[in-house]
């Protein structure tokens, strides 16, 4: 055993729990033993983090805990099996949708694996969209550098992908003096990595940019790069036209086991056959160690810390523009961002996050605490809002590594496996540009094995379902005239028509759920929650898909609407 | 002394009848109709039975119905186990008779809306509505 | 895109639009009722169940029925009837009001020089209500609940709790009884029941289902489908109470935790609304405080019985012809309901200067009280009174008052209730 690792296991067994023990593997710091709380498990794995080595492998276990297997996919078929591809990308979020479309510009065989019925179905669709301008991340990490230039190519990726994104800007309010303390800090991070047009700015400024603002402040922080966009629309825009580029989407499809040979994974279980992929791509999010491990690769842990959001009416959209955020210390120390409200690009305002650390990866359960705390909080910076404007409210969970970085290269030992793990918030921001990265690496990867040309057909440019609220009434006229079904409205908070839904389901990946529908064309986001249109869903996608409405789900798995139809059962009288 | 709430009409009286000695005194009631409510709940309570039956239409899978008047409570199943037997394969009218002497009580079933009414026009698709069979 | 004018626009063909068309049309406008669903009745056509109408037509109907017998008399009237037609945007300048309507023929314009608001109201969802835990499928509102049933033929739930004791929950809980699902209780956070009486005696006594007092849904477990709930007592702030939690195993909740008037298009035309009822301040003819817009019905404020629904509609659609007919001045008193006994009372203001001189006051008191008088006080005469055997929050009570009987020095009318002396003497 070497002295740094003596060294840290003497303080952890001084600091966390006397019966942990380390040890070194590859080039990591592994923690073994057992301990009483998730508490425990967090601070053992941070006191060892930075301290050197690669990464922290923590394997404490919680005496009296197991914790649950990953939800899983329902459906077992051959569908896959014996299939050879260039590369597999595991992991249907945001990163692996990104990276899935970067490889499509080259002619390789790509197949995107994701074990839910959808895409963004975690973390990327459980966020508040925010395009972070990159003041938060320490100078030199890589969180710093993909953060800055996936900001920067944001403009692009959504005119080529359709989709809506605006550059809101974003405002941190300083009351407290020592809160002004921070302004200069944060200058000189914003000059260090690279932030455009920061700049302090007294309240009078502040607030002809935000009339709506509470008075409570006395200056802010300006940060006009600051975007916003729909991260669920951005995944599926991103998968699509990576899809009609060549790549193949598989949904319900689960990484299980892999073979490794000789330092190179040589076979991929899933519980729809064995796949043969030159080159793998780890996009697995809150498991991406668990597939790393798969692979005798594992220098990281992933320890989810969840967020709440709360959802608040559209009709109150108007009162912000800017993502406004209280200042924390944490902030500086890039731990986590500093929550406030923003408005979507759909034009509710979200309030929040928090950043909770607990051991569950899948646990989107929130907490009523939790929830009157941030409305106690964060309703104050704009006194027109009040918590009966309240919609609703979710939670995610954040990849996080204790090393609090993004893990982004290839594998040391396994020479076909390139890891995109630790993808935490700033993710959504830094998406673009870790594609750009990790499709180098992949394509280099790759090389080593096979020959790699350029797609001579590639066309990033994807056409969107169109949003008629967006559009001006000639136009929607005329589309309506076109396609008669943008007349009709079935979901009368947001406005949604029966076309947008029929277009969702025969979108190029196509999908069969409530939440699926949900997520690409918002019918069920507003106000009643779906009381109103989740029926009329129900019996488009019955109609469209000949599906029996008994049959539909409301997010794929056993999650059925409905039960059984009545009167079809004899009662004896 | 036996409580009951009265159900006639949405004041939902509070009835207090006393059987214990003599005739029965019935009190808490806002109007006569509380008295027959109460002396009926006690002897053959009866309940007007509102459901649903099946149709033969794709755009109309259920027809609201009700029997036309009360049935005794303890006979509701059964008129629900007949009502749920039912398929009706024909245009009827809020009103129409379609069930004659339901579980044996005496009392019809009706349709509580016109059938056209719920199938006419066009669905939730702009196409005229078929009939599914 | 098709530009069309109109005198009179009434927004939803449930009960209220469907009254307020009537009398709009009655009074001489050119009047076009607008409808979302492809089927005039509104909320009424799900609403199999019996007692409705019992005021206005002295008999026992179902929702559909009562729903029937104005549908009929829209069509007898020969009535401008847009279905299938949705109000996508709204603005009020100072001689008319212009909606943008969208069906599937396009985009229409329409000016109208009236409108009538009769949009209804929504249920309140789970997270309004602060439930928490997972967001599996199966938890749905209790209106969600009866169009499954009743329209769709389908159960939505096998095995089910019902959160909250309003008037819907209620009825679904005796008709999903009587599909065949099983109905583990119903759980009210207040002390009393939201419902009428009449419907915990008829819809869960008669089926032998718990009412809990209360006792609150505290957590929803279950990943894909709910698979049970967490129930709790709660104290008198409604705040669970330690130790008392309780799981039960089901795979749905059906929730009855309030309706909210739906205003959406008054507030795109610039009504000012009341707080406490979630609807428009207006006056005794559903005028609101935006020239020549009008509301009645569930948009104005959440009544209990239709044809409560139905007399605003009435109202509101006069109100508005007369409207269009022609200019007339307005002296406006506010009505001020004494906030410690009742829980609000509409309108807010009264007309003075109202052609007809008989208005209508509802009102809620804010708990359960015995033998009451309830008065209306004006300029320190007393213009209205009744004797209430009871007073219950569910149950939405109503009043007449003579305008000629409000003196003409008086500032503003009072509701509230009589003195124990005054009631004493005069009882």
């Amino acid at each position: 055993m070497s002295r740094r690792s003596q060294h840290i296991q003497q303080r952890l067994q001084q600091q966390v729990e006397p019966n942990i023990s380390c040890r070194e593997g590859h080039d990591s710091i592994i923690l073994e033993g057992i301990v009483d709380n998730w508490a425990q498990v967090v601070r053992a794995g941070k006191l060892a983090a930075h301290e050197g080595y690669k990464g922290v492998v923590n394997r404490l276990a919680i005496e009296g805990l197991t914790l649950p297997p990953p939800r899983s996919p329902k459906l077992k078929d051959t569908a896959l099996d014996g299939l050879h591809v260039d590369v597999l990308i595991v992991g249907g979020g945001v990163t692996g949708c990104a990276i899935a479309r970067e490889l499509t510009r080259k002619s390789i065989s790509v197949l995107l694996v994701e074990k839910e019925d959808d895409l963004a179905t975690h973390a990327s669709s459980r966020n508040n969209g925010m395009i972070h301008p990159g003041i938060e991340p320490h100078p030199g990490t890589s969180k710093a550098y993909f953060n800055v230039h996936g900001n920067a190519m944001y403009d692009t990726v959504a005119a080529e992908l359709g989709i809506p994104f605006t550059r809101c800007g974003s405002l941190i309010l300083y009351q407290e003096r020592w809160e002004r303390f921070l302004g200069p800090l944060f200058m000189a991070r914003a000059r260090q990595n690279g932030v455009p047009g920061v700049r302090l700015i007294n309240k009078n400024e502040a607030l002809s940019l935000e009339p709506h603002l509470t008075r409570e402040f006395s200056a802010a922080l300006h940060m006009p790069s600051t975007g916003i966009i729909s991260p669920y629309l951005l995944t599926v825009a991103y998968a699509e036209n990576a899809v009609q580029n060549g790549a193949r989407v598989s949904l319900e499809t689960m990484v299980v086991d892999m073979k490794v040979r000789e330092g190179r994974i040589t076979a991929v279980g899933t519980n729809r056959g064995t796949l043969f992929p030159r080159v793998i791509v780890n996009a697995a999010g809150c498991y991406a160690d668990a597939v790393a491990d798969m692979a005798g690769d594992q220098f990281f842990t992933i320890h989810p810390r969840k967020g709440e959001i709360i959802i608040l009416d559209r009709k109150k959209g108007h009162l912000i523009s800017h993502v406004v955020a209280k200042p924390r210390l944490l902030q500086v120390k890039s731990d986590t961002k500093g929550g406030g409200v923003n408005r979507t690009i759909d034009g509710n305002i979200l309030v929040g996050p928090n950043a909770v650390e607990q051991p569950f990866r899948e646990d989107y359960s929130t907490d009523r605490d939790h929830i009157k705390l941030m409305l106690q909080r964060y309703l104050p910076l704009v006194p027109e809002l009040s918590p009966a404007d309240l919609i609703t409210y979710f939670a995610g969970t954040r990849p996080a590594t204790y090393e609090e970085d993004f893990v982004i290269e290839r594998s040391q030992y396994v020479r076909n496996l390139v890891h995109a793990a630790g993808i935490q918030s700033p993710g959504l921001a830094s998406a673009p540009a870790i594609a750009e990265e990790v499709a180098r690496l992949t394509v280099g990867a790759l090389g080593e094995v096979a020959r790699v040309g350029d797609n001579p057909t590639f066309d990033g440019h994807r056409q969107g379902i169109p949003e008629p609220e967006r559009m001006t009434w000639e136009e929607r006229d005329a589309l309506i005239h076109r396609r008669p079904d943008y007349g009709i409205i079935v979901c009368r908070c947001e406005g949604i028509s029966k076309g947008q839904v029929v277009d969702a389901l025969n979108s190029p990946i196509s999908v069969t759920s409530i939440d699926a529908v949900k997520r690409r064309v918002r019918a069920g986001m507003g106000r009643c929650q779906g009381a109103f249109c989740t029926p009329q869903v129900l019996r488009i996608i019955g109609e469209q898909n000949g599906e029996q409405l008994a049959a539909i789900t409301k997010k794929g798995g056993d999650s059925f609407i409905l039960a059984t139809e009545t009167k079809t059962v004899q009662r004896a009288s | 002394m036996r409580e009951l709430t009265c159900i006639v009409c949405p004041n939902g009286c509070s009835l207090q009848v006393n059987q214990d000695v003599g005739p029965w005194s019935i009190t808490g009631n806002l109007c006569p109709r509380g008295i027959e409510f109460a002396l009926k709940e006690l002897t053959n309570p009866t309940r007007t039975v509102c459901s649903t039956a099946r149709t033969s239409f794709a755009a109309a899978r259920r027809l609201p119905v009700r029997t036309r008047g009360e049935v005794p409570l303890v006979r509701v199943r059964s008129v629900m186990s007949e009502i749920s037997r039912l398929v009706v394969d024909r245009e009827v009218r809020m009103g129409d008779t379609l069930i004659e002497n339901v579980a044996g009580t005496g009392i019809a079933v009706i349709a509580t809306a016109d059938l056209a009414d719920l199938i006419e026009g066009e669905d939730c698709d702009g196409r005229p509505i078929r009939s599914s069979d | 895109m098709t530009v069309r004018n109109v005198d009179i626009a009434v927004l939803g063909a449930g009960p209220a639009g469907m009254a307020a068309a009537l009398a709009a049309a009655g009074g001489g406008a050119d009047t076009v009722l607008i409808e979302r669903e492809n089927h005039l009745g509104g909320i009424l056509k799900q609403c199999v169940h019996d007692g409705f109408g019992l005021l206005r037509f002295g008999e026992k109907l179902s929702g559909p029925e009562y729903a029937g017998r104005f549908v009929h008399m829209v069509r007898e009237a020969g009535l401008a009837v847009l279905t299938s037609t949705f109000v996508a945007a709204a603005r009020h300048d100072s001689e008319e009001s212009v909606l943008m309507l969208v069906d599937r023929s396009g985009v229409t314009e329409l000016h109208a020089k009236a409108v009538v608001l009769a949009t209804g109201c929504r249920e309140r969802s789970a997270r309004q209500v602060m439930i928490q835990g997972t967001r599996p499928a199966g938890v749905m509102t209790a209106g969600a609940a009866q169009y499954y049933v009743n329209v769709l033929g389908y159960l939505p739930t096998t095995r089910c709790v019902i959160l909250g004791s309003g008037d819907i929950g209620l009825i679904m809980a005796r008709r999903l009884t009587l599909e065949g699902a099983e109905v583990l209780g119903v759980f009210e956070a207040k002390s009393t029941p939201s419902g009428l009486s009449r419907n915990v005696a008829q819809c869960l006594d008669d089926f032998g289902i718990q009412l809990h007092l209360s006792r609150t849904v505290t957590r929803i477990f279950g990943d894909d489908r709910v698979e049970a709930v967490e129930t709790a007592a709660v104290d008198e702030k409604m705040r669970p109470i330690a130790g008392t939690e309780e799981r039960l195993t089901c795979d749905g909740v059906i929730l009855s935790v309030g309706l909210i008037p739906e205003n959406e298009v008054g507030e795109a035309l610039g009504v000012p609304m009341d707080p406490v009822t979630k609807g428009p301040v207006m006056d005794q003819n559903g005028q609101t405080q935006v020239s020549g817009v009008f509301v009645c019905g569930n948009a104005a404020h959440v009544n209990d019985l239709v044809d409560y629904v139905t007399e605003s509609g009435e109202r509101a659609g006069a109100a508005a012809a007369a409207f269009v007919a022609g200019r007339r001045t307005h002296r406006l008193l506010p009505l001020m309901a004494d906030s410690t006994v009742l829980l609000y009372a509409v309108p807010q203001f009264v007309d003075m200067d109202a052609p007809e001189s008989g208005a209508v006051v509802y009102f809620r008191s804010g708990e359960e009280l015995g033998v009451t008088v309830v008065e209306v006080t004006a300029g320190g005469e007393t213009v209205a009174r009744h004797r209430y055997q009871h007073l219950r929050p569910p149950e939405m009570e109503r009043l007449e008052i003579d305008l000629n009987r409000i003196p003409v020095s008086a500032g503003s009318l009072n509701i509230g209730v009589e003195s124990a002396a005054a009631a004493e003497m005069t009882s």
